[in-house]
């Protein structure tokens, strides 16, 4: 296995490990969403400020999962494509080694075709790759903005929970929760798009 | 890779590829075959992945790609058919010829453009232009569903497993000292083969065949009197000795 293809694997694994973290992390912050908006509703007045925000929170959250979902997909693709170009590229370069060692066999002319066909399969492959890293780069950046919005929205829900009353520590609780959430995320990403990012520019 | 003329008729030719000097030293030798017919051939347990290259440039000789329109394999084995991945890539449009109870396995190699005709338990035959191979049973001889296939008309049985050899080097083609070479038989046959019942019931039916030249996949093929000498060694021989 070559040093590409080796680095392919890894950069594939490694994001499907980040992701599954993402999605758990997710999840919690929609549960989180949940609580917050069984507090404010106990809160009422007191929170009226900060029900809106949980809806938002939840559906950012849902969104997440949604992207998540489709570069898990994308993921399981780039794997696939990966396991094809490293049988292809075993079977181009044998067929390459078959072409320079049957000499002066009568018929050796007839590889030619089969050698051209896995030439031309290979570079589909790393085509295909470069195009769906793109598509999952566009993902992952999705992703970062709604990490950088659950950001946002923690440090303004804190706002809104410094006027809840006896619900202010409660719903700090559930605004940090976020905030750790989103950065968390974030950091997760992050580290997908260093992973994919050596494959440089893609075609899209 | 040696490749040697062991029939040549007016339809057709069979063809031995074996005693690779290259190959690596951490593997089993093997003996491939080619059967030849004016334009199509077949691929006889064509061999291991760590062959595919040595083989088909072997096979260029004799034939060009397009012409090899048929693989057979007598069993599942790695020594047999490893390479079919490759050969699936070189040759998308042939067929595989190989036990039916073994699809699911075999396609684990690697099969996605070559067609798998699956042989039934009780044989089957095979029409290469004008000339037809019969597909002979020999089931759990090594494997559970295993096949050889015999050729009526250059007299050829290609025996698989049976008749195999491990020897060192580079072993003669052909058996020239029938008792000395049982000891380089015996224990493969012991180990490899597990029923007595199975190997009667081969022997019972391969005597009825009229054959010139044994050729196992491992080792040194059998010719004229020889062949029947080792069916009656196999005859006496207890197999299935590791219980």
């Amino acid at each position: 296995m070559n040093h590409q293809t080796k680095t392919q694997f890894i950069a594939v694994a490694s994001i499907t490990s980040e992701l599954t973290a993402v999605i758990s992390i997710s999840k919690e912050i929609s549960l989180a969403a949940a609580n917050a908006k069984a507090i404010a509703f106990r809160a009422g007045d007191k929170a009226r400020g900060f029900q809106p925000i949980t809806d938002f929170i939840n559906d950012l959250a849902k969104e997440m999962i949604q992207n998540i979902e489709i570069i898990n997909e994308l993921a399981t693709s780039l794997c696939r494509i990966t396991i094809k170009e490293y049988r292809k590229t075993e079977a181009f370069n044998k067929f390459e080694l078959i072409t320079t060692t049957c000499g002066s066999a009568v018929h050796a002319h007839s590889m030619q075709k089969p050698l051209a066909d896995a030439k031309a399969i290979v570079q589909n492959c790393q085509l295909q790759f470069k195009r769906d890293v793109a598509l999952l780069m566009d993902h992952l950046d999705t992703v970062t903005q709604h990490a950088k919005t659950a950001g946002i929205i923690a440090t303004y829900s804190r706002i809104e929970a410094s006027q809840a009353g006896e619900y202010l520590q409660s719903l700090q609780t559930v605004s940090k929760s976020v905030d750790n959430a989103a950065r968390k995320i974030h950091d997760h990403v992050q580290r997908c798009i260093i992973a994919l990012s050596r494959f440089g520019s893609a075609n899209k | 890779m040696k490749s040697i003329n062991i029939y040549e008729g007016s339809q057709h030719q069979w063809i031995m590829f074996g005693r690779d000097k290259n190959k690596p030293d951490n593997i089993i030798d093997s003996n491939q075959y080619m059967v030849r017919t004016a334009n199509r051939c077949l691929l006889l347990d064509p061999g291991g992945y760590e062959l595919f290259a040595p083989m088909m440039a072997a096979v260029l000789h004799h034939a060009p790609v397009e012409q090899i329109t048929d693989l057979f394999a007598s069993h599942q084995d790695p020594d047999v058919i490893s390479s079919l991945s490759l050969w699936d890539q070189a040759l998308p449009h042939a067929k595989l010829h190989a036990p039916k109870i073994w699809e699911g396995f075999l396609r684990h190699y690697g099969c996605e453009s070559i067609e798998y005709v699956p042989i039934a338990d009780n044989g089957g035959s095979l029409k290469l232009e004008a000339i037809e191979l019969q597909f002979i049973p020999a089931h759990y001889l090594h494997s559970s569903g295993n096949f050889h296939v015999y050729d009526p008309e250059a007299k050829i049985l290609m025996s698989g497993d049976i008749g195999a050899a491990l020897e060192p080097g580079e072993a003669p083609l052909f058996v020239d000292d029938f008792e000395a070479h049982t000891e380089k038989m015996r224990y493969f046959h012991q180990r490899w083969m597990p029923s007595n019942p199975a190997k009667k019931t081969w022997i019972e039916r391969v005597r009825k065949l009229d054959i010139e030249i044994l050729a196992p996949q491992h080792g040194r093929m059998f010719k004229g009197d020889d062949v029947g000498r080792f069916l009656d060694w196999f005859d006496a021989l207890q197999v299935g000795m590791a219980v």
